[in-house]
């Protein structure tokens, strides 16, 4: 068990989260036309989900399953986000009936 | 099942690796949790590649406060069950009551906050039949409400075992199992925010 008191590092995640929030509002307010705001947006959302996974879920110290389950959700979505953005035709194409 | 042996990863005491947070049954939940909104994502991709110009204009005309309020409440209540978590390890009840009391109250202005959303999408014409973002959006921002609900009774639970200190330093895996749960629950919403309110 580990029985270190985490507050401060809890707190800066808490911090971080908060300011790439707000970041992540300013990017799409500010470059809503930029070709390149998914890659950023989905850069963000990885970054967030990392560090909720790890440092309130501690996840790197979890059984395996967990830490890769993790992993791989977090992964998911972001890299979606980038094919559909960059190849949202061909996957279309892949995706009609 | 010969892969479920924990294994200590490098670098790290043994005792400190291939724990469970909580216990197996909430993992097997979260698990669920999980693949659910893998596949509720793939529709909402899969409805994007073939419909960009209408998730361009619609994510336009939802409510960015809404999002980000919902966004700070969820990840400030996540925060804060952490907090209460790292508090009953080093031995603080009273601490860690306070602290999950704090999480349960922020967490409560979710369905608030959501609530208020919905009445301001509709004054605006906003409703399920709106097209095929507010489709997406509307199955899915209230499939994760739904699961946060579970949350919120959750907290309840585990807040009244702790007010009758029904955990220790030595014993707390239901608050473990809850926070893990919560915080799940909040890395999904923070896949949600940006698809539908910051990519417009």
């Amino acid at each position: 068990m580990n029985t270190r008191d985490n507050f401060p590092t809890l707190t800066l995640t808490w911090l971080a989260l908060v300011v790439l929030t707000l970041v992540s509002l300013g990017l799409g307010e500010w470059f809503r036309a930029a070709h390149w705001l998914p890659l950023l947006v989905a850069a963000i959302i990885w970054l967030k989900g990392a560090m909720v996974a790890r440092y309130f879920i501690e996840s790197h110290l979890a059984h395996p399953f967990i830490t890769r389950l993790l992993r791989v959700f977090i992964a998911i979505a972001p890299v979606a986000l980038v094919l559909t953005a960059f190849f949202g035709d061909t996957l279309a194409r892949w995706a009609s009936l | 099942m010969a892969e479920a042996v924990l294994q200590a990863q490098p670098g790290l005491p043994h005792a400190e690796t291939g724990r469970i947070p909580g216990n197996k049954g909430i993992w097997v939940g979260i698990t669920c949790e999980i693949v659910e909104f893998v596949v509720l994502f793939a529709v909402y991709f899969v409805a994007r590649a073939h419909f960009p110009d209408a998730f361009h204009e619609g994510a336009q005309r939802l409510s960015l406060v809404s999002g980000t309020v919902i966004t700070l409440l969820m990840v400030t209540s996540s925060y804060f069950i952490a907090c209460s978590v790292n508090a009953i390890r080093n031995g603080r009840q009273r601490s860690s009551l306070l602290w999950l009391i704090a999480g349960l109250i922020v967490a409560l202005g979710y369905p608030i906050a959501k609530f208020l959303e919905i009445r301001w999408n509709l004054a605006h014409d906003i409703n399920g039949s709106s097209g095929i973002f507010f489709t997406v959006y509307y199955y899915l921002t209230f499939n994760h409400l739904v699961h946060a609900t579970w949350g919120i009774l959750g907290i309840l639970w585990v807040l009244a075992r702790l007010l009758f200190e029904g955990y220790s330093a030595e014993e707390h895996s239901g608050l473990d199992a809850l926070a893990s749960y919560w915080h799940a629950t909040d890395i999904i919403w923070l896949v949600i925010f940006p698809l539908f309110y910051v990519l417009a």
